[in-house]
């Protein structure tokens, strides 16, 4: 039977998407769920046994575990509910979740830092073991023993020495008689008696997610609501001069237009309205002080406060002076933000996807100039977070439209909105000045970072004797803000790619190279391991390389290899990833897989693709057409390796995150000798210079413009004019066929113009077939 | 306007051109459809129109009327259908979003190949994007349902 239609009513919302009906005393709306769930909880005796704000036994004999942080796609759900399961020796079949709703006595709601695990390892395993204790003092009451002659089991309490046995259900009424167990008296299982913690276990909201009935915050729906949009000024920090909307109110089901102080909003019947309603809209816009800002700007500017570093210590042989340079980056989670809100008497209630409730309940209150008890903020499905969703931006543009207008509404985001209107990935410059000393020990590493938004430095987690710090921060204006594995996604990448550059110049083995210096055992663990698995030290055939690099942090101590092919025309194949974590306690191990897969196709699609640009003060992406992901067929295998060291967990939703990124490149530079110092790796061509003006004895090639933004033109000028067997074919940089252009000619000059207009911004090959031979040419696509 | 969704025919009253996706998730209420991108690109919100997967996102409603249109809850919505069975088994969602149109194609391709190769998965639903990152367990599960 399908494990959602027997559920209580209670969870029935985080269940549907329909079914919404009631006004609740005490507050603005609810559905009928949440309102079944205000009464009872005044009466536990009829909804069951809560011994904490975390756990609550039903009358089914079902567990309910509170999650104080936001299921973001990281699996926290299962985790939290499987550390309270462990200790409560609970049915796992029977065990569910359901969301806090912001109320400070959770604690910080903040999904962010792979914090939840660390934080809540205890807290939870505690409230399990305090209500199993619970249990079983009512159980020892009702059969006259000592509690020490009962034990648990699969929801069930059983007598030591006898036949008798209580399910918990059975034992609700009892125990609400009897005081909860101090915490001091709770004793909690050692690692040796776990049964659920450690092995692998299912996703408890997968039947939700494979049915379409999980709701997220664009799934909200209440009878009577309406849908909202809103029109936003193109240009980063820019205002809006004045705007004419009597084509807009004229489109059916456009019911309202309002200027908010963030754009214009369109209230509709539903989103189609709504985004018709938008178009019909014009405005005219201030650019502002931006008004000629571009990403060209922008990292000139870096370069100019790079300035210069000190001298290294004069033990240095050899020195190194790189400059690594990452660019902005968009979240562009699957699902664009949107959020339902209702304002009415003074009150307003959120549903949302968030990361952080509470801050969003604060910035509602303070948006609509009313107390933060006057807010609810309930938490739904977030379809991605990656870090987007603690900037509550969009909760608030919905509070403050129904406000405007007095319906229910549900405000969404298009792609476009959501890309354009985002809090970026810092972009970020690094100078390293480090070099090696006579015995190849690296003798200073000097590290300064550029910004503009926060980029905290990061140290190398290496031993070295003379480390030092600088940072500097440009403001331009861009909004930033958290993105996954925050300040390591830059660092790391400039860090593992110096510690790469520092091995080659002291003729080391770049894995042990880091062996040498890793400062802690855990490193060297990860790092030792994922040499065994990657059999790192055998020979790779031409143009096949290997590249490593470490992390540590959020507890957890990670390395990556990462073996690539680039062929002659410049294609690069990322064959293989080698994952070893070393996790501490590995909770949910299948959940770290999935994690560490994740974390690796994201850094390797942000690393290979993703840049946000500007230009003119606008940002230029717009969707997945122009800031591309991973598709199913480009993704490397994997083997991942997780090693168990400590009885502590640690944070799996970023860890697997920063080491990718340098591993690719260094595996790059290994396999043809091309050093990538900039990001993304999709706007350098990878042609070995030797490979350049081998064709003229043959023909010449020329293209025009290029880089190009759609079209460009090619030609090819064959030498020897009897030979017209001639072949022209693009590839995009994976290596992937697009296009075999025709070929028109006068005499031996032949030539095409191709459109690449639908075709991402990257580089891309033309490639020529020439007497059985085939010369590569790049194109440069620009956006 | 009569369209049949999932089996049910609803008589609406909308505009020719409204997409339906539109349709579906706010005059139906059946939001298991997923919008993604709403031009055709990440396959969030795919649908079965008469046994062929189609981006219900750049469909007009006008086009379906007379053809069968199945959904993710039209597939099977106590997630009995072999496909989210495996899903169930092999915990292949992240965040979960993509998944109801993912497995909505993935439908569609055993409904064509009963026994399929990787190449063949892979040729498939490489149209679709998952943000998360969860294609190898997409493939596995896949493989995993049409195993003997
Ligand atoms: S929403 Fe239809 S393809 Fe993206
Ligand atoms: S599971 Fe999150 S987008 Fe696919």
């Amino acid at each position: 039977m399908d494990g959602i239609t027997n559920l209580s009513r209670r969870r029935f919302v985080f269940g549907t998407a329909v079914t919404i009906a009631g006004v609740v005393s005490g507050f603005v709306f609810s559905n009928e769920a949440l309102a079944e769930l205000i009464v009872l909880d005044k009466d536990k005796k009829i909804l069951g046994l809560t011994p904490s704000i975390w756990v609550e036994i039903t009358k089914d004999n079902e567990v309910i575990v509170t999650v104080a942080r936001s299921e973001i796609g990281q699996g926290i759900r299962t985790t939290f509910a499987m550390l309270v399961a462990e200790e409560l020796d609970a049915d796992w079949s029977k065990v569910f979740a359901v969301n806090a709703d912001g109320d400070p006595k959770y604690g910080d709601q903040s999904t962010g830092g792979s914090t939840s695990v660390r934080t809540f390892w205890m807290t939870l395993r505690k409230a399990g073991a305090q209500a199993r204790q619970l249990l079983i003092n009512a159980a020892a009451e009702i059969w006259g023993v000592s509690p020490s002659d009962c034990f648990t089991e699969n929801s069930f309490v059983y007598e030591k020495n006898g036949t008798r046995k209580l399910s918990y259900a059975d034992l609700i009424d009892k125990a609400l008689e009897l005081p909860i167990p101090p915490e001091n008296s709770i004793k909690l299982k050692s690692v040796s008696e776990f049964k659920i913690l450690g092995k692998a276990h299912k996703n408890i909201d997968e039947p939700l997610f494979v049915t379409g009935k999980a709701v997220y915050g664009s799934d909200f729906r209440l009878p009577g609501m309406k849908y909202a949009v809103m029109l936003h000024c193109p240009y980063i920090g820019g205002s809006l001069l004045s705007y004419d909307d009597s084509e807009a109110k004229k489109i059916k089901g456009v019911l309202g237009i309002y200027r908010l102080s963030e754009g214009i909003a369109v209230v509709a019947d539903n989103s189609w309205s709504a985004l018709k309603g938008r178009e019909a809209l014009k405005a005219t816009w201030n650019p502002g002080s931006n008004q000629g800002l571009s990403s060209e700007t922008i990292f000139n500017t870096f370069r100019s406060l790079l300035g210069t570093l000190p001298e290294l210590p004069k033990s240095t042989i050899k020195e190194l002076n790189a400059t690594y340079e990452v660019p902005f980056l968009a979240h562009s989670t699957m699902e664009p933000m949107s959020a339902f809100a209702f304002f009415q008497d003074g009150k307003c209630e959120v549903w949302a996807g968030t990361q952080n409730p509470q801050t969003a309940r604060n910035s509602v209150a303070s948006a609509l100039g009313i107390s933060r008890n006057n807010v609810k903020v309930n938490v739904l499905y977030s379809g991605g977070g990656f870090g987007r969703r603690h900037i509550n931006d969009y909760i608030v543009k919905a509070a403050k439209i129904s406000k405007a207008s007095g319906f229910p509404i549900l405000f969404f985001y298009t792609k476009d909105d959501d890309i354009k209107n985002d809090y970026y990935r810092p972009a970020s410059m690094h100078y390293i000045k480090s070099g090696v000393d006579s015995q190849g020990k690296i003798s200073g590493f000097y590290h300064k970072v550029v910004s503009q938004g926060d980029v905290f430095y990061v140290e190398p987690p290496y031993n070295i004797s003379d480390i030092r710090n600088f940072t500097e921060k440009h403001n331009f204006g861009i909004p930033t803000g958290p993105w996954r594995s925050v300040d390591y996604t830059q660092n790391v990448f400039a860090i593992e790619s110096a510690i790469d550059e520092l091995a080659n110049l002291a003729g080391v083995d770049p894995l042990q190279f880091r062996l040498n210096i890793a400062k802690s055992s855990r490193l060297k663990g990860v790092l030792q391991r994922v040499a065994e698995i990657s059999q790192w030290n055998s020979a790779l055939p031409k143009g096949v390389g290997r590249g490593v690099a470490a992390f540590e942090g959020y507890g957890a101590y990670i390395a990556h290899v990462v073996e690539v092919s680039v062929s002659d025309e410049g294609f690069l194949r990322i064959l293989k990833i080698f994952a070893v974590v070393d996790p501490g306690f590995p909770i949910n191990p299948e959940n770290i897989r999935n994690q560490i897969i994740g974390s690796a196709i994201d850094a390797l699609s942000t690393a290979l693709n993703a840049e946000i640009t500007i230009q003119n003060g606008q940002i230029l992406q717009s969707g997945f057409h122009n800031y591309r992901w991973l598709r199913m067929e480009e993704i490397p295998d994997f083997e991942i390796d997780i090693l168990t060291t400590s009885e502590q967990p640690s944070g799996m939703g970023e860890v697997g995150f920063p080491s990718v990124t340098p591993a690719l490149c260094n595996a790059i530079y290994n396999a043809i000798g091309l050093r990538i110092r900039k990001l993304p790796i999709g706007k350098t061509p990878l042609l070995k210079s030797d490979d350049k003006k081998n064709h003229y004895e043959k023909f010449h090639f020329n293209t025009y413009p290029n880089p190009f933004v759609s079209k460009v033109q090619i030609e090819v000028i064959i030498n020897d004019f009897n030979k017209p067997s001639l072949q022209l074919i693009i590839y995009d940089f994976l290596g992937k066929k697009l296009l075999e252009p025709k070929l028109s000619n006068t005499g031996n000059k032949f030539y095409t113009e191709l459109n690449l207009e639908v075709y991402p911004p990257g580089v891309y090959y033309a490639v020529v077939c020439l007497d059985n031979k085939r010369y590569s040419f790049p194109l440069v696509k620009t956006i | 306007m009569k369209i049949i969704v999932n089996k049910t025919e609803y008589d609406i009253d909308v505009e020719p051109n409204m997409p339906l996706l539109w349709v579906l998730r706010d005059i139906l209420n059946l939001t298991g459809t997923k919008y993604g991108c709403g031009i055709g690109v990440c396959k969030a919100c795919t649908v079965l129109i008469d046994g062929y997967p189609e981006q219900s996102c750049s469909i007009p409603i006008s086009y379906v009327e007379g053809k069968e249109v199945t959904t993710i809850e039209g597939l099977s919505i106590n997630g009995e259908h072999p496909l989210q069975i495996a899903w169930k088994e092999l915990s292949v969602s992240q965040c979960g979003y993509c998944q109801p149109g993912q497995i909505i194609r993935a439908a569609y391709l055993i409904s064509k190949i009963p026994k399929p190769t990787v190449e063949d998965i892979n040729k498939e639903m490489s149209e679709h994007i998952c943000r998360c990152g969860t294609y190898k367990k997409i493939r596995d599960a896949i493989l995993w349902a049409t195993k003997d």
